[in-house]
């Protein structure tokens, strides 16, 4: 054997990250503020706040990403939605399309609702645009629902794409298996419920939605656990796995902010105040708005964390852009990094 | 006439590393030095960890011209294609810049020309420049020379006649030949990118 | 096979599926072709030169193109049509191109701004009149007279001018030239080689056919293989592919190293202990070409031990040595010059003896007749028969089994080789190493012959020549282009060390005059300081005599050096140029060095890529016999002058412009053979095309053109078609040489006596069997011990933060030279930093001294106090007891800059001005270095 060395890169870094959380959290809130809509109950500031946020995090996700590109200019080559006839393998060709077709058909199921609010409609500017749009706001009310599962379906796209984007780098064992989608899908919908919880809990703060907070903290908390599950998969996976897979353990298993930050307060932490929650309930909102700021934060914390540990393996120190330009790493070694 | 298969053999018992295939590629493919960005590495390691069993080993690498390229199958804008005679290579004017295909890679084979590199090109190399737009960028397997019939660069140069270059569908082929023999093998195969550099180990030292 | 693989790739499946894509793969292949090649150029050319980033003088291809009227040089390869570096270039080569558009370039000539210091960066531009008017003027208001003067020249003056700096320095009366590779390499190395075959060059002429050898040692070699020069490095590896074992001797696993399959981590110094160990294996067990030693050796002639012991080699009147023959008691009196000792005197054939019956004596007719004889092979086993395994292994550190088993594999395998060496300097003893490796390869007869030492085709070519003209008794007419071996050396000793070549003031170079004042003080001196610079200080500082009056040194013209960085130590350099006594200054270089600071007035020199060379050359070492020369791939960049009318501009201020150039035309006529008459023609001629800078230097070329076709029986038209289609004139292959002229097979070598020489003609005419003389003289090989620490062996243990020193170059820089500003280069340097630039050292030794990798240091050279300091490098690579340092970096003028970023160590910072006796070769690492924690 005459060694390996193990190297994490740099390419893609908190940018990325932030575009991840955001694309599956903003994906997410689509999904689930339409299926509200459509088969829970007809929720009017739900879908505004849901999706108008949805737009803005979309927005500044995307925004990382291009602000990000080499040649910003080229990215017309997957605007175009020829792309996925010409490039159907790559899934970043699907996830634009996802977030370009998300954010229009979650746009036109919402502009009804926009059309009736005089909050709206009285803002300047965007007040005059809805009223050039109210014939789509009309058509949009008459094919509600199909309109309405037009955004769901690539709202979903978008959230199961930066999983499987992540999963088509096949040199990271971290990376480059079935768990990271199912992973990152369900971090989507649970930060995604955390965020309609501080919606409904801060920002529209109605009575009446106190049987929908129920079921969407008892989603969540489902949802936690089952990541929690996920992750202690993952956590066998790396340990007992490949060399590299072990490296990206020795990396997870030795900082603080996975170990307290992600996996303390944004998963447990979180899952025993909505658990007592939904079991003996809470006599404030302040433990639920507490839990879900939390579980965004660790929503945030699981895609950095899955950037920054990801580990390549090579015969070779990496040298172009995955890495710094030095020889940085002076011995190869073969024996995982000491110390959990 | 059957299709051409180029692949290249890397021989590490002549690696002298002596560099000349970093300079050859820079020089001919325009990489940009001025920011250590190289198409290709010689590194030197050392193995072994007494003195008796010390070793400095020198590692030529470059793009492995992948016959099932993850850097392929994440480009979103399709900048990244294979050709028929298995090169795989960067449209500078499609690429967008989101490195995808760069995380794909398994082997560290690409890296950034950003818009300073662009202008930098510029003053290093006047008006034959070859760069316009920033992309990614990668070996390209000197397919402009291959494609007229020349060896690429840093083959034409190596002075340890380490590296070799060749049609696997021709079996006359020295490098065909060598592949093989199985003396030749790709680097990390098991990942499945079906790679087309092959290398032949040094033979161990006697002492 | 395993990897048979799938054709199906996406996009062929995309092309199969839909048109759109398949009409996109054409469009990519074809944006992609022509984007690298060939958009916007108008038209490409390729052009033919020599590479000029080491003397392993690689041809080189040139490919230029041409865009809205403007040319440039895009690529470099090697010439394929080169035998000598095999189309081949290593990264200095390729990244050439970059010295020509290098930013910190010279673009015109300098002078130095009034009230500035030298040292100081201060110039302002000026023109070529300007800065000739201001060396006139000072050369005369300080009144310099000619042997003033000094000439400081690097490889490429040496190689690619000498025929015209000697001519200039002699017609001049300007007997002081210091060469820059004289005290590194071409004397302390090769002189030690050729002193054995005889066959002494400026910058080597032996390339051994490493191709075909079966075994490979290597001694203190790294840059000259596989670190790298190219003409080498491809028959190494090459060698390596048909199945050579190679065996390396370093302190440091270096490029070589790495490719060995034994690697012999000897103690620095101690090279010479391993060499005599295998020699006196391979004597007593008797493990030799017995047959070739006999015919073609001094091994058989009888020797005596004359007064203070020491041997001497049995000659009668007319010079005949004597041998036994074999299996009796006769006496068998050989001819004094012939490569062939079986027949005798008499012409009656016979073999002789390697060993003298016991009680043999020296006859009557012969020096020290009457004295107990023994052959030189006994003479040389005695007095080494001390060197054994066991005693090498105490100071070299490898095992006497070891040692043993290695001598055997060599002595028994054939062919083998161990490789002549290159680089010189390092010990005292480095000359004596070089010499013991000659006698051992002449042990198995590998000289000339498949898988051994191959003297290069330009050798054999003068070498036939000249043995012709001896036989027949003429002298050759132009030594410097006739001459070859020791007749060359001889003949450069002479015309420096005698006065009468520097008229009408006589006076030899200070360099002899030093040594010969030396010796009258009962001093050591150095015996033959051959264009070295030991005595330049003491010239400065008036300190040397001539007649009872100070010999002084005032001025300095130095072309392609760099003294400050190449020389030891710098501050010798830098001190004596910052001298008021020193009233001048003149650099010629291409970019600043650290010696350009230090001149008054800086001269611009095209680089290799724009210029046409005044002449045709051999090509280099080349074991063919061909020629080359440079063709100008574009026209200069910037205001530069050529060589040639440098010198003769030069002898015009010294001399006065009417009878300069027939007195320096006529000097090269008679030394180096360019016919003056039409030269003069051709230069008239130049003269008037206002286009033409260097009309001297053109109308050289016009010329040369002409004899060398001559040489060839072909046109001069011809000869330039060949030469501007391939580059390289191919006149016979090395395998034909052989048949005719191998040496000593079929030519006599050029020692004195025309044999392979155990015992040594040149260190008998130096007088090493005189009472008292040093070791380093002795005409056997000897011991000489290195003395790193003044009374201590080299096996005695080093304190805790004491090591030796060991330096070597780098692969992608050359010497210390300003080609480590090249982009590219610096690219590779910066990728390889630590190895490169660092300070190696043993993780053993690093742990005590609580160092890491990239912690900077302070180094103390334990003798002379000397100071630099460098960041450390832990690695396994090297031996505990030493410390590596490459020699490439630490260049402190900040007009250099990418140099001047990377930083590293200074070697010539740690190392004295400290000679050994024969040459002045520099004693470069006889010393310890102490490391501290900076
Ligand atoms: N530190 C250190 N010193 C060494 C050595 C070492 O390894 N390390 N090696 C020693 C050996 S073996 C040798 S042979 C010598 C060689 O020493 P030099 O012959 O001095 O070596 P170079 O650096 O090639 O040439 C010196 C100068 O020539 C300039 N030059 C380059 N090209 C041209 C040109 O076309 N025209 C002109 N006019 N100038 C040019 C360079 O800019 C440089 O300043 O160095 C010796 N000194
Ligand atoms: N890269 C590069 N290559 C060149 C040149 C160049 O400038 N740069 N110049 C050319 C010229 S002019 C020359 S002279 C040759 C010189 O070529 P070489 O003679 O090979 O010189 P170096 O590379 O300086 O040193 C060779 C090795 O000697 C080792 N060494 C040091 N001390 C000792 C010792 O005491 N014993 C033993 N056994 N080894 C020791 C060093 O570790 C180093 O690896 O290179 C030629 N090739
Ligand atoms: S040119 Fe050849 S021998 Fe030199 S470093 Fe590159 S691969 Fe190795
Ligand atoms: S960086 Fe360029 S080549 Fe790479 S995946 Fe993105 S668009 Fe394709
Ligand atoms: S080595 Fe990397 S860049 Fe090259 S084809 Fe394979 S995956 Fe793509
Ligand atoms: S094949 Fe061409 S592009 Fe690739 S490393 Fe070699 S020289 Fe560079
Ligand atoms: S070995 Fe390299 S630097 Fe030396 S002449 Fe050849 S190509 Fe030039
Ligand atoms: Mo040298």
């Amino acid at each position: 054997m005459d060694g390996m060395f193990y190297s994490t890169q740099n390419v893609w870094t908190w940018w990325i990250a932030l575009y991840l959380f955001l694309g599956g959290l903003g994906g997410a809130v689509v999904v689930v503020t339409c299926l509200t809509d459509i088969y829970i109950k007809k929720h009017k500031q739900l879908v505004i706040w849901g999706n108008i946020s949805a737009l803005i995090m979309l927005s500044v996700g995307s925004l990382m990403l291009f602000l990000h590109l080499l040649d910003p200019w080229a990215v017309i080559h997957v605007l175009n939605p020829m792309v996925l006839i010409n490039k159907p393998d790559a899934w970043i060709s699907w996830g634009t399309q996802f977030i370009i077709w998300m954010i229009v058909w979650s746009m036109v199921y919402t502009l009804p609702y926009l059309l009736e609010s005089a909050f709206w409609k009285k803002m300047p500017l965007v007040g005059s645009i809805l009223g050039a749009f109210t014939w789509l706001g009309n058509l949009s009310e008459k094919f509600h629902k199909t309109i309405g599962w037009l955004a769901i379906i690539n709202a979903a796209g978008t959230v199961a794409y930066t999983g499987l984007l992540l999963q088509s780098f096949p040199a990271v064992a971290l990376w480059h298996n079935p768990g990271v989608p199912l992973l990152f899908m369900v971090s989507a919908f649970s930060t995604a419920m955390a965020f309609l919880l501080l919606v409904l809990y801060l920002a529209i703060n109605d009575k009446e939605d106190a049987t929908l907070r129920v079921f969407y903290e008892r989603t969540d908390v489902i949802l936690i656990a089952v990541e929690l599950l996920i992750i202690f998969v993952f956590f066998h996976f790396t340990t007992y796995g490949l060399e590299s897979a072990r490296y990206t353990a020795g990396i997870l298993w030795n900082d603080m902010g996975w170990i307290v930050g992600f996996l303390a307060f944004g998963l447990i932490v979180p899952f025993l105040i909505e658990f007592r929650g939904v079991t003996k309930g809470w006599n404030s909102p302040v433990p639920i708005v507490l839990a879900a700021i939390m579980v965004l934060s660790g929503g945030y914390l699981l895609r950095h964390y899955f950037m920054y540990a990801g580990v390549y393996e090579r015969p070779y120190p990496a040298m172009n852009s995955i890495m710094q330009h030095s020889q940085s790493e002076h011995t190869p070694t073969v024996s995982a990094r000491q110390g959990y | 006439m059957a299709n051409k298969h180029y692949a290249m053999v890397i021989d590490l018992n002549t690696c002298v590393g002596c560099n000349a295939c970093m300079a050859a590629c820079a020089i001919e493919n325009q990489t940009p030095v001025w920011d250590n960005k190289w198409r290709t590495y010689v590194h030197d390691i050392e193995i072994g960890n007494t003195d008796e069993l010390v070793r400095r080993r020198f590692f030529p690498r470059l793009c492995n011209h992948c016959d099932n390229p993850p850097c392929q199958s994440v480009c979103p804008t399709g900048a990244t294609h294979k050709l028929d005679n298995g090169i795989v290579l960067v449209d500078d004017e499609m690429c967008m810049g989101c490195r995808a295909c760069a995380l794909a890679c398994p082997y560290d084979a690409r890296y950034d020309v950003t818009s300073h590199d662009v202008e930098e090109g510029k003053k290093f190399f006047g008006e034959l420049t070859h760069r316009s737009r920033p992309s990614v960028d990668k070996c390209s397997f000197c397919a402009h020379r291959v494609m007229q019939g020349q060896k690429p660069a840093c083959v034409e140069t190596c002075v340890g006649s380490a590296r070799m270059f060749g049609d696997l569908n021709d079996p006359k082929d020295e490098v065909s030949k060598l592949v093989a023999s199985g003396v030749a093998k790709p680097l990390m195969a098991h990942l499945g990118t079906r790679p087309n550099v092959y290398y032949i180990s040094d033979i161990e030292r006697s002492t | 096979m395993a990897w048979n693989f799938p054709k199906l790739s996406r996009r062929t499946f995309l092309k199969s599926t839909g048109a759109g894509a398949a009409g996109l793969t054409l469009l990519k292949t074809n944006t992609l072709l022509s984007q690298q090649s060939l958009k916007n150029v108008d038209k490409e050319d390729v052009s033919y030169t020599i590479c000029n980033f080491c003397s392993s003088l690689c041809n080189v291809k040139v490919t230029s193109r041409t865009t809205n009227g403007v040319k440039r040089i895009v690529k470099l390869d090697g010439n394929p049509h080169s035998t000598l570096n095999r189309g081949k270039l290593c990264a200095r080569g390729q990244a050439g191109i970059r010295q020509t558009y290098d930013t910190d370039r010279f673009k015109k000539p300098l002078i130095r701004v009034e009230g500035s210091k030298r040292g100081e960066w201060n110039f302002r531009e000026a023109s070529w009149e300007e800065a000739w008017e201001y060396i006139a003027k000072k050369n005369k208001s300080a009144d310099i007279q000619p042997w003033e003067w000094t000439l400081i020249g690097g490889w490429t003056s040496c190689i690619f001018y000498m025929n015209w700096s000697v001519p200039f320095a002699v017609c001049n009366g300007i007997p002081n030239i210091v060469a820059s590779p004289m005290q590194h390499c071409v004397t302390t190395g090769h002189l030690g080689t050729d002193s054995v075959p005889g066959n002494f060059n400026v910058h080597d002429e032996i390339l051994p056919d490493y191709d075909n050898a079966k075994y490979i040692i290597y001694v203190a070699n790294n840059s000259s293989i596989a670190g790298v020069s190219t003409s080498r490095a491809v028959r190494f590896t090459q060698g390596k592919k048909n199945g050579a074992k190679v065996v390396v001797l370093d302190p440091r696993v270096s490029e070589t190293g790495a490719k060995a399959d034994e690697r012999v981590a000897i103690r620095p110094g101690t090279d010479l202990d391993f060499c005599l160990a295998m020699l006196r294996e391979m004597l007593d067990k008797k493990m030799y070409d017995a047959e070739f030693l006999r015919i073609h050796s001094n091994m058989p002639f009888l020797v005596y031990k004359g007064d203070g012991g020491k041997w001497h080699i049995a000659k009668n009147e007319k010079g005949h040595f004597v041998t036994i023959r074999d299996g009796s008691q006769d006496y068998h009196i050989v001819p004094a010059y012939t490569n062939n000792n079986r027949p005798n005197v008499n012409g009656e054939k016979f073999c002789s003896a390697l060993y003298a019956p016991e009680g043999t004596i020296i006859p009557e007719g012969f020096e020290g007749a009457g004295k107990p004889a023994v052959t030189v092979l006994q003479a040389q086993l005695e007095d080494i028969n001390h060197c054994t395994p066991e005693w090498a292994e105490k100071t070299t550190g490898i095992a006497a089994e070891r040692i043993l088993r290695i001598t055997h594999e060599f002595a028994t395998t054939r062919p083998s080789l161990i490789d002549p060496g290159w680089h010189g300097a390092r010990f005292a003893n480095v000359m004596m190493v070089r010499r013991v490796q000659a006698m051992i390869q002449a042990l198995n007869g590998g000289i000339d012959k498949k898988g051994g030492w191959i003297m290069s085709g330009e050798f054999h070519h003068k070498l036939a020549k000249q043995v012709e003209a001896k036989q027949k008794g003429q002298t050759l007419g132009a030594p410097m282009a006739t001459y070859t071996g020791m007749d060359f050396a001889l003949f450069v000793v002479k015309a420096f060390s005698s006065g009468e070549t520097f008229q009408p003031h006589g006076r030899p170079g200070w360099a002899w005059v030093y040594s010969a004042q030396q010796k009258a003080e009962g001093k050591q001196g150095v015996a033959l300081p051959v264009l070295a610079d030991e005595g330049l200080k003491e010239s400065v500082e008036g300190k040397v005599k001539w007649k009872g009056k100070p010999y002084l040194t005032k001025a300095f013209f130095i072309n392609a050096a760099n003294p400050v960085r190449h020389y030891y130590p710098d501050t010798y350099w830098k001190d004596i140029m910052a001298s008021d006594k020193i009233e001048l200054v003149v650099a010629l270089d291409v970019l600043p060095s650290d010696t350009t600071p230090y001149a008054d007035v800086i001269l611009p020199h095209s680089t290799y890529l724009e210029r046409y060379e005044p002449t045709v050359y051999g090509n280099g070492v080349n074991q063919d016999l061909a020629m080359t020369t440079r063709y100008a791939a574009i026209d200069p960049l910037y205001d530069s002058r050529e060589i040639p009318d440098i010198l003769l501009k030069f002898t015009e201020i010294f001399g006065g412009k009417e009878t300069a150039f027939d007195k320096l035309s006529g000097t090269m006529e008679a030394l180096a053979g360019l016919p003056a008459a039409p030269t003069k023609a051709a230069w008239e001629r130049f003269k008037k095309d206002p286009k033409e800078k260097n009309p001297f230097t053109a109308a050289c070329r016009e010329v040369a053109f002409v004899e060398a076709a001559k040489k060839v029986h072909t046109t001069v038209e011809e000869f330039d078609r060949v030469l501007r289609e391939k580059g390289i004139y191919h006149e016979e292959s090395w395998e034909d040489i052989l048949k005719h002229q191998g040496m000593p097979r079929k030519l006599p070598t050029p020692t004195a006596s025309g044999r392979i020489e155990f015992y040594s003609s040149l260190f008998d005419m130096l007088g090493g069997n005189k009472p008292g003389a040093l070791p380093h003289f002795s005409v056997l090989a000897t011991h000489i011990a290195a003395e790193c620490r003044k009374g201590k062996t080299m096996d005695q243990p080093l304190d805790k933060d004491e090591f030796y020193f060991a330096y070597g170059k780098v692969p992608t820089v050359s010497y210390a030279s300003t080609n480590s500003n090249n982009p590219v280069l610096a690219a590779i340097n910066i990728f390889k930093k630590d190895i490169y630039t660092g300070v190696w050292m043993h993780p053993d030794r690093a742990a005590q001294l609580g160092l890491q990798t990239g912690d900077k240091i302070n180094l103390t050279n334990t003798l002379s106090g000397q100071q630099a300091d460098g960041r450390t490098y832990v690695t396994r690579l090297v031996r505990s007891d030493t410390l590596f340092i490459p020699s490439a970096f630490g260049v402190e003028n900040p007009q250099l800059t990418r140099s001047y970023a990377m930083g590293g160590t200074a070697t010539n910072k740690l190392i004295p001005h400290n000679v050994e006796p024969v040459v002045a070769g520099f004693r470069s690492q006889e010393f310890t270095l102490r490391v501290a924690k900076a």
